[in-house]
């Protein structure tokens, strides 16, 4: 009932929070002072073949009443033509979405696959010096900056030791085009070759990314664990004489888990803010650069685009994991 | 388990079949030669018209021709798919006659009349060379005697028509036409797809990637027994990819102007050469003349000696460029020998801020452009260079569409830009023509908005003569009172240092195509 | 002032507060003291470019960049702009958000509501996105860096104020106060403010060392101050394309950004452990 009441709640604000989101991003780009109309005219369109184009593209009206068209259309699924690549927002989204949900899948799962079970070593040998440097490092995490730590990875493997490339995706043309995940693409294609070279490309990047979020997940889990560890109940079973492995695994790796599952939605932040960096030190064709580069490039539609689909995914995943943790954790469920 | 193992067995061998049959079926045919190039432009777009830049010239030299092409240092025309012309007296007429059997790569013969569809669509679409050749000749203005037969009409004589003629570059007109979509000259289709004869023919396209292209085997121009198959042209952004792409070898060929560390690196590199050519492509400073205090020539004077030339060329690039005090390129015709340009000097400089009548008393803006370092680093000279004669700088960056769009208007274009003006015809009018003549006001390498009626007189002279003693006059003339007006600052010509993959031969280098025609390169 | 002097001392006993302590006095010491600490205090602005890109030596501690300035010095000048854009920032955004997160607590209804949905709107973007669109559009400088950071970090004040305030409302000690009378505003100085001040005061040290490194990356991409400030982000973005030969020219500001952001994060981690021993325990509402 409580969940019920809870996802209602956040339903009913879903739309006026998305649409605050849209008006301060259309506010903010129109403010800008490059004229975009005409640098898409090219550098040698006449004046009047630039307020041609202004009319063409709906530009000449008021604002609110672009704004209020600009909602008609998102209503119906149309994001608008960008005004660089002339293709539709949608397509161009499309098109660098799995660069970016690659690239921060891999880091979760590394972060994830590394994280849990480094939290938990260290929260069993609590204050051992393998304890004391793996605090150091998480710490560090936290303190390092994601482009710096990028571009000493290049430094240090692409150009010293030459293991992996320096930047991108791929150094050619992509795999068939079955989900434009190239892992997932080369792998289900037989394509063997491609496979190893786009994982080459991924380490790096992969590495950096997740570096900050496996530095949290440790952190958050050896919490987690130390006060599992200590609650009563595990007491009790540790009285009543069970084996500690028992224990550990049937009580405090699930609940560590439980607090871990809440913090995806703050890993997820992580994870995308980090995204932004991370794909300019590597060049890599994922949102964040497209994002970056809309913005530099005064394109209009695709910063809203980029917008529409952050705030959305934003605010869908924020609820989800509200949900999660009023599910999961029987603390809340209580009170 | 002995079922088990012999049942192994026989997976084992049926898998080793399998894989066997695998191997040999997809063994190549043959041994196919690659050429890879890394570019530092992206190739937006495949459509010949609509761009004129160096940075995507690869698509235009080698997937289309022209009447004739700029071949070698220094660059002459050469005919290409004209075998000849003839001029009218009146120099208003140009006659061309094309070269029987040439064909496109779908197989139709290319006719007189692909080429004045070709003509009429770059005026058209208004993009590329259109600003230049529509100053030559209108709509309407060209002509398809016969099959082989092409005239131009030009509104009046210019010197410089037979330097632009290259940019024509002849489109399919019966396939563009098949392709066209509500009047709009088939833009949106020749965007991502070619229509060409050049000597390679489009495989795939991929505006974020880049192009590749296999030969062509028909084409009219022989082919050597070595020549390259297939090439492939990528856009990597980041010089240090390019520069260890090349090292690895996985790249054979990349931009010639890479900074100097960068160059360094590749000399040292066991299977890199580098190609050393004198280039024309100038740094240099726009004054905005428009703009108070830079109407005083004194206060540009000043400027002008408060830039450290030898600092700048010597040390933070090496000693790799040459100084080039005048708006043309040293080793270009028409350049006065006599002048020598401004130096680095802070004394003279203050002497002429002494003499100024404009007092400056706002900073100054100086713009460079987003991801050219060298712009920056340039832009960072000037700067000090300025504070030290007590002026304050405000330092702006754009990128380039962004700042070909504020160099539009001298109320919107910066105080001082930064940038390069390469050869995009083998002429001085590319240069101190379309830079100081106040007819090109709006274009971006006019954003000088210099105003001088006699330095207008001079161009327009040069620009109607045919003959080149007295056009060169007419420039020499000219360089003298715009260097003398400060109407700029003017810091290198470039040489090209093109790494390219040790074993690869026949390159033919020239500023206008930087190397990148690809149908004279063989392995060795 | 008893309350002060009993955090300090619990705070000296905790050893990587104080390394965070240290770490911070260092950076305030750098920056306080850049002319005097400096080898080439005029190499803010001058060039030297016969110099440039050389390896660390006795004259040059930490090698020269480019132009041939001294990266030692320029580090230390650009330590007095890391800690004036994080000083500005977090207070701008303590001051935007604290009071948001007052009234949004306090009340209950649609004006909450309005107000915790308005800060959701700024927490949907990532916020580095959102500070680069502010930056891009006024422009890159150094006022336009730290008004782009303010105003995307005051959710994270509102959001921890919001909920302590709900917290306290359930106390016996502030619903009695109310019944005797009291008036909203008297109640909030009075008696929710002090109790919320180490939330604030934890959250504050860790936006320091977040806005530094959000800051950073601002810079980095070329949005923060024009050269030749020295700005530790944009100094890395400068050595990319000299690498991998001069290393020291990217490596200094970076360790440089590491260190001051570890020493926030350290002082922030410790005092939080300090002030409000519950906090230590629950690991959410982070940032």
């Amino acid at each position: 009932m409580r969940l019920l009441a809870l996802a209602l709640h956040r339903l009913v604000w879903f739309v006026p929070t998305l649409l605050g989101l849209l008006v301060v991003t259309f506010v903010i780009s129109r403010v800008v002072p490059a004229d975009p109309v005409a640098l898409v005219a090219g550098e040698t369109a006449t004046p009047a073949q630039v307020e041609a184009l202004r009319h063409d593209l709906g530009f000449d009206r008021p604002l609110p009443v672009q704004f209020v068209g600009y909602l008609a259309r998102l209503a119906r699924g149309d994001m608008g033509v960008s005004l660089f690549t002339r293709r539709p927002i949608l397509d161009d989204l499309a098109h660098r979405l799995p660069a970016t949900i690659e690239l921060t899948v891999v880091a979760m799962l590394v972060s994830v696959l590394i994280g849990i079970p480094l939290g938990v070593v260290s929260a069993l040998w609590r204050n051992s010096p393998f304890d004391h440097a793996l605090r150091i490092l998480t710490v560090s995490g936290l303190a390092i900056a994601g482009f710096w730590l990028g571009i000493m990875l290049q430094l240090l493997f692409s150009m010293r030791l030459g293991w992996t490339p320096l930047n991108g995706r791929l150094p050619g043309y992509p795999p068939t085009h079955l989900t434009g995940l190239y892992l997932i693409d080369a792998a289900v294609t037989w394509d063997w070759a491609t496979f190893g070279v786009a994982l080459r490309h991924l380490a790096l990047p992969a590495a950096t990314l997740a570096f900050p979020a496996l530095a949290t997940l440790v952190r958050f889990t050896r919490a987690g664990v130390l006060d599992v560890m200590q609650s009563n109940f595990v007491l009790y079973e540790r009285a009543m004489g069970l084996p500690r492995p028992l224990i550990v695994w049937k009580y405090i790796l699930r609940s560590a888990l439980t607090s871990t599952v809440t913090q995806i939605g703050l890993l997820f932040g992580i994870l995308l803010a980090g995204a932004v960096v991370t794909e300019a030190v590597f060049d890599w064709p994922g949102i964040g650069t497209y994002a970056v580069s809309s913005i530099v490039l005064s394109d209009y539609n695709a910063v809203m685009g980029f917008t529409v689909w952050a705030g959305v995914i934003f605010i869908v995943v924020n609820l989800l994991v509200d949900l999660a943790h009023t599910l999961v954790d029987p603390r809340e469920r209580a009170s | 388990m002995t079922h088990g193992r012999s049942r192994l067995t026989l997976v084992l061998l049926a898998a080793g079949l399998v894989l066997g049959l695998a191997a040999l079926l997809s063994a190549p045919a043959a041994a196919q030669t690659r050429f890879v190039f890394a570019n530092e432009s992206p190739y937006d777009t495949l459509d010949p018209h609509a761009a004129f830049d160096v940075g995507r010239v690869a698509v235009r030299l080698n997937l289309y021709d022209g009447l004739y092409r700029w071949l070698d240092n220094p660059p002459k025309l050469e005919p290409w798919l004209a075998e000849s012309h003839t001029v009218s007296p009146d120099g208003l007429t140009y006659t061309f006659k094309l070269r029987k059997g040439a064909k496109f790569h779908d197989g139709a013969e290319i006719t007189a009349e692909d080429v004045r569809y070709s003509a009429e669509r770059i005026l058209a679409m208004k993009k590329g060379a259109a600003s230049l050749l529509s100053t030559m000749i209108t709509p309407g203005a060209t002509k398809a005697l016969d099959r082989h037969t092409v005239q131009f009409t030009l509104t009046k004589p210019a010197a410089i028509f037979m330097a632009v003629i290259p940019e024509i570059h002849v489109v399919n007109s019966a396939l563009v036409k098949k392709n066209e979509k509500d009047g709009d000259w088939a833009a949106a289709w020749l965007t991502n797809n070619e229509a060409g004869s050049g000597s390679y023919m489009l495989t795939r396209y991929d505006p974020a990637i880049g192009f590749t292209a296999k030969r062509f085997p028909g084409h009219f121009m022989p082919w050597g027994a070595k020549s390259i198959d297939e090439i492939d042209f990528r856009f990597v952004k980041e010089d240090n990819t390019r520069v260890l792409g090349m090292i690895k070898g996985d790249y054979q060929g990349t931009g010639g102007y890479l900074p100097n560390d960068q160059v360094k690196r590749l000399r040292e590199a066991p299977n890199v050469k580098i190609v050393e050519a004198e280039s024309m492509r100038i740094m240099m400073f726009q004054i905005n003349n428009q703009r108070a205090p830079l109407t005083d020539v004194h206060v540009r004077r000043a400027i002008s000696y408060a830039f450290d030339y030898d600092g700048f060329n010597k040390e933070i690039l090496g000693g790799t460029v040459e100084r080039n005090p005048v708006p043309i390129p040293n080793n270009m015709w028409g350049v006065p020998r006599d002048v020598k340009g401004y130096t680095y000097s802070l004394d003279k400089a203050k002497q002429e801020l002494g003499q100024a009548q404009a007092k400056v008393d706002r900073p100054i803006t100086v713009g460079y452009l987003q991801g050219f370092s060298q712009t920056e680093q340039a832009a960072t000279v000037m700067a000090n260079g300025l504070r030290k004669l007590g002026l304050e700088t405000k330092m702006t960056s754009e990128v380039w569409p962004a700042m070909v769009e504020r160099m539009k208007k001298p109320e919107t274009s910066p105080d001082l830009v930064v940038y390069w003006i390469s050869t995009y015809y083998a002429d001085p009018n590319n240069w101190i023509g379309e830079m100081f003549s106040s007819s090109q006001w709006g274009t971006f390498k006019a954003s000088s908005f210099y105003k001088n009626p006699k330095v207008d007189d001079l161009l327009e002279t040069a620009l109607k003569s045919t003959d080149r003693a007295v056009r060169e006059k007419a420039y020499q003339e000219a360089a003298r009172i715009v260097v003398s007006d400060a109407a700029g600052v003017w810091i290198y010509n470039t040489k090209y240092f093109g790494p390219w993959a040790k074993n690869i031969e026949g390159i033919r280098f020239s500023p206008i195509g930087n190397g990148q025609e690809i149908r004279w390169l063989h392995y060795k | 002032m008893r309350a002060v002097w009993f955090v300090v001392a619990r705070l000296a006993r905790d050893r990587s507060a104080l390394i965070g302590l240290v770490l911070i006095a260092l950076l305030v010491a750098a920056a306080l003291l850049a002319p005097v600490l400096s080898t080439h205090p005029d190499d803010v602005f001058e060039l030297h470019p016969s110099e440039r890109l050389r390896a660390p030596s006795g004259t040059h501690w930490l090698g020269t960049d480019r132009m041939g300035a001294d990266v030692y010095s320029r580090l230390l000048f650009g330590a007095r702009i890391t800690i004036l854009i994080g000083l500005i920032a977090v207070g701008a955004s303590l001051l935007i958000g604290v009071p948001i997160g007052l009234v949004a607590g306090y009340y209950h209804g649609w004006l909450s509501d309005l107000l915790m949905r308005a800060s959701d709107v700024f927490l949907a973007v990532p916020q580095v996105v959102l500070a680069i669109a502010i930056a891009q559009t006024l422009g890159p400088s150094l006022p336009n860096v730290i008004l782009a950071l303010s105003v995307t970090y005051w959710p994270w004040f509102a959001r921890v104020v919001y909920a302590e305030t709900r917290a306290l409302q359930k106390e016996p000690f502030v619903e009695s106060t109310a019944a005797l009378g009291a008036s909203p505003w008297r109640l909030t100085v009075l008696h929710v403010l002090p109790n919320i001040a180490s939330p604030i005061i934890v959250r504050s040290s860790i936006g320091m060392g977040f806005t530094i490194l959000t800051a950073a990356a601002l810079g980095f991409l070329g949005l923060g101050p024009p050269p030749p400030t020295p700005e530790w982000g944009r100094t890395i973005a400068e050595s990319r394309e000299f690498l991998p030969g001069a290393w020291w020219y990217a490596a200094a500001p970076g360790v440089a950004i590491f260190l001051t952001v570890m020493g926030f994060n350290l002082l922030g981690d410790g005092l939080r452990d300090v002030l409000d021993p519950r906090l230590r325990r629950s690991p959410a509402r982070d940032g």
